[in-house]
């Protein structure tokens, strides 16, 4: 019997012992991730945010110039400092994510994200979260800063020729 | 009915007997217009991975930190990584693959081509698509990645080139289907397919769903760069997109496991243990491959998180079940094989094993890397992982295991006995083909474990410069390994690709 012939009859047998425990083994390590994956969205802390909104991009930049303009750190233009309950927003764009958010630490916040242009990628340096950000479409994610401190955001999805320069900053006061 | 049958096939036996010749490595009956088809396929699929590999040094040596050649140049990193995911992921295992299709359905079962016209159009559809491709990435028109993401906008032709190669493509697999069926009309296939000629037929029915995806993608897409349509849906490219992308791997996977199997039996008569499990394995393929599109948006703001964790992770673990089976049935079949020729003893097999052989080398080191990679890409498809994990280098460890160690590899290892079988030539250099698989896997293995270690550190895939003017954590020590691992594997693609070509030109003529 070979692989380059076809099998001669009665080759429709039942597996062999081995080759059935290891298909149920292979079952079970295929439940087990099933069974953590899903179990994790109760028992677990991080998962992916599913708050979303359907936003052209025209309408979320108005949302984040609105945001940006209330909430200005006088005389840093771009800076903004979150009051603890507010919504904030970061808008992606060809090549920047703004605006630079100033965040308390331990006070939980949600961010809105979204894309001016193309799809682009939210990563946040050191803490290997990341997230995307297509235009039309708004992300909303919570998080509640642990450590204070300057972190980079820099885009993790090949966006055009000024992609490894497209960062922002959130910083996050004691 | 048996009476109609044997009659049909002994008049197309008579008016077909002069488009045959007898090869003597195998003693096939090899149909010639086949062969000419197989040939134009496997020189196209050894020239595309010329390509990549030449793109992949340019790119793989831009994101080592301490050479960086175009980390200053966005637009050469554009053209560069561009070229290199279309002509390794697309270009070169379609027209590998495209080559095995005609193998397993004409020249492995005696038969005849169903048309050689169809055979050739698709052939030039496919050259057509992929100089288009190639010339705009080039040229600069194309900077936007093999992924191409609407709404960044390449060339129309660059569109186009994909549309023809798929269409080509596409009508290779019809030509199979085809093929197959009038060999069994002229009674050379009775009852059910060869293993290899199975496995390729699950590649081909992948294959279809991928580029029917594809052209749901691709066309509206062309008509939105031609100016016929006013946009076209980031997220409904984005799906459509990965419909054939990541169908595609799975095309890519069965073809590669079609060479594992052809590789035990050329290289060490491995059989399979049970016919029927390596076939139920091969079949579920089918049943879970196209879902698991669902992992390339777990972490997008579209679907909702039960679509997700069913199409994106739970269905990938399952996927995982039949790439398992196969492990074991191949390994299996190997470990009797070494008993049937006298060893003893739990591992004493493994001493019988022919490691000196082209074959087998490719075939042990494909399977070793193609698990590393299957693993990394199990953790990636996790729901909470890929936050962790999307879009950085664990990423590119994970494909580069699977396409690059796996497929590949085992490509590379399969043609070192079809080319010289259909081309009736000896290999250039057995002793090149001897070392390339160790060299290449080596290589691959030093990428993959620092891709995941930078992975780990967060660096991003797909950027020329990773210090973000200096803000970025200090994370250049694996990026600056992984040049080691570049390195070898490149040197690996030439040894592979230089074989090819002198075996073709130079190599000596089989009787």
């Amino acid at each position: 019997m070979s692989v380059l012939a076809s099998p001669e009859y009665g080759w429709w047998k039942p597996f062999p012992r081995h080759e059935k425990i290891w298909l149920w083994m292979a079952v079970a390590a295929a439940v087990l991730l099933s069974v953590i994956t899903i179990g994790w969205l109760f028992i677990g802390k991080q998962n992916v945010p599913v708050a979303s909104y359907n936003a052209t991009p025209e309408q979320f930049e108005q949302q984040v110039t609105a945001f940006t303009t209330k909430y200005q750190i006088q005389g840093s233009p771009g800076e903004v400092r979150v009051p603890p309950g507010q919504d904030a927003y970061l808008l992606g764009q060809m090549w920047s994510w703004g605006p630079v958010l100033h965040l308390k630490v331990g006070e939980p916040y949600t961010i809105w994200m979204s894309s001016k242009d193309v799809i682009h990628g939210f990563s946040l340096a050191g803490q290997n979260f990341n997230l995307t950000a297509a235009p039309g479409h708004a992300y909303g994610v919570r998080i509640t800063p642990e450590q204070p401190g300057t972190y980079l955001i820099f885009c993790n999805e090949y966006c055009g020729l000024g992609h490894q320069a497209m960062t922002g900053k959130i910083i996050v006061e004691p | 009915m048996a009476v109609a049958e044997r009659a049909v096939a002994g008049r197309t036996a008579q008016n077909y007997e002069s488009e045959y010749r007898k090869d003597t490595l195998l003693g096939l009956k090899i149909h010639l217009p086949a062969q000419a088809l197989f040939l134009a396929n496997a020189v196209a699929a050894v020239l595309a991975l010329a390509l990549a590999g030449g793109f992949a040094f340019f790119m793989g040596f831009t994101r080592v930190p301490a050479i960086g050649i175009f980390s200053q140049n966005a637009d050469a990193f554009g053209r560069v990584f561009t070229g290199h995911g279309v002509s390794a992921l697309i270009l070169w295992p379609i027209f590998f693959e495209v080559a095995a299709l005609i193998f397993t359905s004409t020249i492995l079962l005696g038969a005849r081509i169903w048309s050689k016209k169809a055979g050739w159009l698709s052939f030039g559809l496919m050259v057509a698509g992929a100089v288009l491709l190639m010339v705009s990435t080039l040229n600069g028109s194309a900077n936007v990645g093999f992924t191409a993401y609407v709404p960044m906008i390449a060339s129309p032709f660059f569109y186009l080139g994909y549309v023809l190669f798929a269409t080509g493509a596409l009508i290779a697999v019809v030509n199979f289907a085809l093929t197959l069926a009038q060999a069994r009309a002229d009674g050379l296939l009775k009852g059910t397919l060869p293993l290899l000629t199975y496995g390729a037929a699950t590649a081909a029915i992948l294959a279809t769903v991928a580029i029917a995806c594809g052209l749901v993608a691709l066309v509206p897409t062309l008509l939105w760069t031609a100016g016929v349509f006013p946009s076209v849906d980031p997220i409904f490219y984005r799906t459509w997109f990965w419909g054939l992308g990541h169908t595609l791997q799975y095309v890519n996977v069965t073809a590669m496991i079609v060479a594992w199997y052809a590789l035990g039996a050329l290289t060490f008569k491995a059989a399979p243990i049970n016919e029927k499990y390596t076939r139920v394995a091969f079949t579920l393929y089918i049943f879970f491959t196209v879902p698991v599109l669902g992992h390339h948006f777990l972490v997008d703001p579209s679907l909702s998180p039960a679509v997700k964790i069913f199409g994106g992770s739970l269905m990938g673990f399952g996927l995982g079940i039949p790439s398992l089976m196969h492990g074991l049935a191949i390994l299996g079949s190997i470990e009797i094989a070494g008993r049937k020729a006298g060893a003893t003893g739990l591992f004493g097999w493994l001493k019988k094993v022919p490691w000196k052989e082209p074959g087998m080398a490719a075939l042990m080191v494909s399977m070793s890397l193609f698990a590393i990679g299957g693993w990394s890409g199990t953790v990636g498809t996790t729901l909470q992982l890929n936050m962790v994990s999307h879009n950085n280098m664990w990423v590119a460890s994970h494909l580069h295991g699977v396409v690059v160690g796996g497929t590949t590899l085992a490509f590379m290892g399969l043609s070192y006995y079809l080319v010289p079988l259909v081309a009736g030539r000896q290999l250039f250099s057995r002793k090149m083909a001897q070392i390339q698989p160790y060299l290449y896997g080596v290589g691959l293995f030093i990428m993959m474990m620092t891709m995941n270690w930078a992975g780990f550190l967060g660096v991003p895939r797909r950027t020329p410069d990773i210090s973000f003017g200096g803000l970025a954590p200090d994370w250049n020590l694996p990026m600056n390994i992984m040049g080691i691992g570049i390195a070898l594997a490149i040197l690996g693609g030439i040894f592979y690709v230089l074989n090819m070509v002198l075996t073709l030109r130079h190599g000596k003529k089989l009787a």
